[in-house]
């Protein structure tokens, strides 16, 4: 069967393919300095519009991609910012901890904490130091700003730290002045208070005023002298026995801690820290010498 | 015939052009992206003359060589060859199946990709077997799969015209 048969194609159709035929094999051998030109015409004319609309979608898909680097980009910059004043706040302890480390003169060494994501990480947690290096049961833990809590047990490269929110955390504490001498203990009351210290044991006589920077008292050999433990906010309501008990807010809440100091050398009876650390700050303090 | 029926087969050719120009890049490897341009010619095919086939497979051809002018004027021989033997075979095997017409749209991609490497000459024997025995029979099976999903969604657009045939649809 032919193709030009009348039955399938006509003899025009024929004629007309033959002609397309012929014209595509002149078009194979056109000369590069003909076929140019006419490529070039045939795209500014005739497929001018279609490039135009592949161009903007090639466009639109690039600014979509770009679109979405961006929205990337500033997520990113986000988290960075995000995590700005906590590595700012990191920065400060480390420098306060060097600078901690130069008053303390020697024996202590210093561990990170081992944060754990239980809630009660902060009355207890780990630190990453232990009987290698020189840490001993019972060993005050500070941080610059002031007293942590002490060791509790001891292993080969780790310790535990009981912090001063446990509930069976006790310090002898002391005026910074002098005047005053109590016991430091967790409130441990639920509500906003529950994490604030408590005075205890204050004689009735004796008032302290707010602002008040209570500090270790060096009695019982457990903590040296003058490593601070909180500012006095206010009397507590409860009343325990013949004293006085008052709200403390600590000087250091071990949730925010990275870094901690342990003291390692038992210091000598008598020595004082108070000049080492950070004196606590508080907006209600008076600076006033409580009345004898 | 219903008066709309006029415009309806230019628009979805008109669609195919647009979506040659606009969807075809975002849908994967050129090489394997279906050839909507070369569809769309396929699909006049089975309405049309094979001289006319003949004529419009030379004018897509010739205007997609003036996109890759290095091979200028393979694509015009081989989609007037297409076209015309798309359309003669069609008046040939009177086929109105689905499945067939799935193979003529595989098979004419295949065969202009087949007729644009012999005549433009410009690959290595490795690479136009490459072409032709993976990414051609690729694109032919993403074309023809689009060619059914057309066929199936303008059906009854796409009736042929030409006097004699029977109606087009999608079942047998």
């Amino acid at each position: 069967m032919g193709i030009g048969t009348d039955r399938y194609a006509s003899r025009g159709d024929t004629l007309l393919f033959l002609a397309c035929v012929g014209l595509s094999i002149a078009a194979l051998s056109l000369p590069p300095q003909w076929r140019d030109p006419l490529a070039q015409g045939l795209q500014q004319s005739v497929l001018a519009p279609f490039i135009f609309l592949q161009r903007q979608t090639e466009l639109l898909a690039a600014a979509r991609t770009r679109y979405d680097n961006v929205v990337a980009q500033r997520d990113s910059a986000a988290l960075a910012a995000a995590f700005l004043p906590e590595l700012r706040n990191e920065n400060n302890r480390l420098r306060g901890l060097l600078g901690l480390s130069a008053r303390l003169g020697g024996g202590y060494v210093s561990a990170e904490i081992l944060h754990q994501p239980e809630p009660t990480n902060p009355l207890s947690f780990v630190v990453s130091a232990g009987r290698r290096e020189g840490v001993r049961r019972l060993a005050a833990v500070v941080s610059p700003e002031g007293l942590v809590g002490l060791v509790a047990s001891v292993g080969e490269h780790s310790s535990v730290v009981l912090s001063w929110a446990h509930p069976e955390f006790r310090a002898s504490a002391i005026a910074q002045d002098g005047s005053v001498v109590g016991i430091a203990a967790p409130h441990g009351a639920d509500g906003p208070n529950v994490w604030l210290l408590e005075l205890q044991g204050v004689l009735y006589r004796r008032q302290v005023l707010p602002g008040t920077v209570i500090v270790t008292s060096g009695l019982g050999g457990v903590f040296p002298r003058g490593i601070p433990i909180g500012v006095v906010l206010e009397p507590s309501s409860e009343e325990k026995g013949w004293g006085r008990t008052y709200l403390v807010r600590p000087a250091v809440h071990p949730a925010a801690l990275s870094h901690v100091m342990i003291l390692t050398t038992p210091r000598p009876p008598g020595a004082d820290l108070r000049n080492a650390f950070t004196t606590p700050q508080d907006s209600g303090a008076t600076g006033e010498v409580p009345p004898e | 015939m219903r008066k709309t029926d006029r415009y309806r087969y230019p628009f979805m050719m008109t669609l195919l052009v647009v979506l040659h120009f606009t969807v075809r890049s975002h849908l994967g490897d050129d090489r394997v992206a279906p050839d909507f341009l070369l569809l769309a010619l396929l699909l006049y095919t089975i309405r049309a003359e094979p001289g006319k086939s003949a004529a419009a497979g030379f004018i897509i051809g010739l205007l997609r060589d003036a996109l890759t002018p290095v091979s200028f004027g393979a694509g015009a021989l081989a989609h007037t060859l297409v076209g015309f033997f798309s359309s003669w075979a069609k008046a040939v095997f009177f086929a109105e199946h689905v499945f067939v017409r799935g193979c003529l749209f595989f098979a004419g991609t295949w065969l202009r990709n087949l007729i644009v490497l012999l005549v433009s000459g410009k690959l290595q024997s490795t690479q136009v077997a490459w072409e032709l025995l993976v990414w051609s029979p690729l694109q032919g099976l993403s074309t023809a799969l689009v060619g059914i999903v057309v066929l199936w969604f303008f059906r009854g657009w796409l009736s042929p015209r030409r006097p004699g045939a029977p109606t087009l649809g999608v079942s047998a």
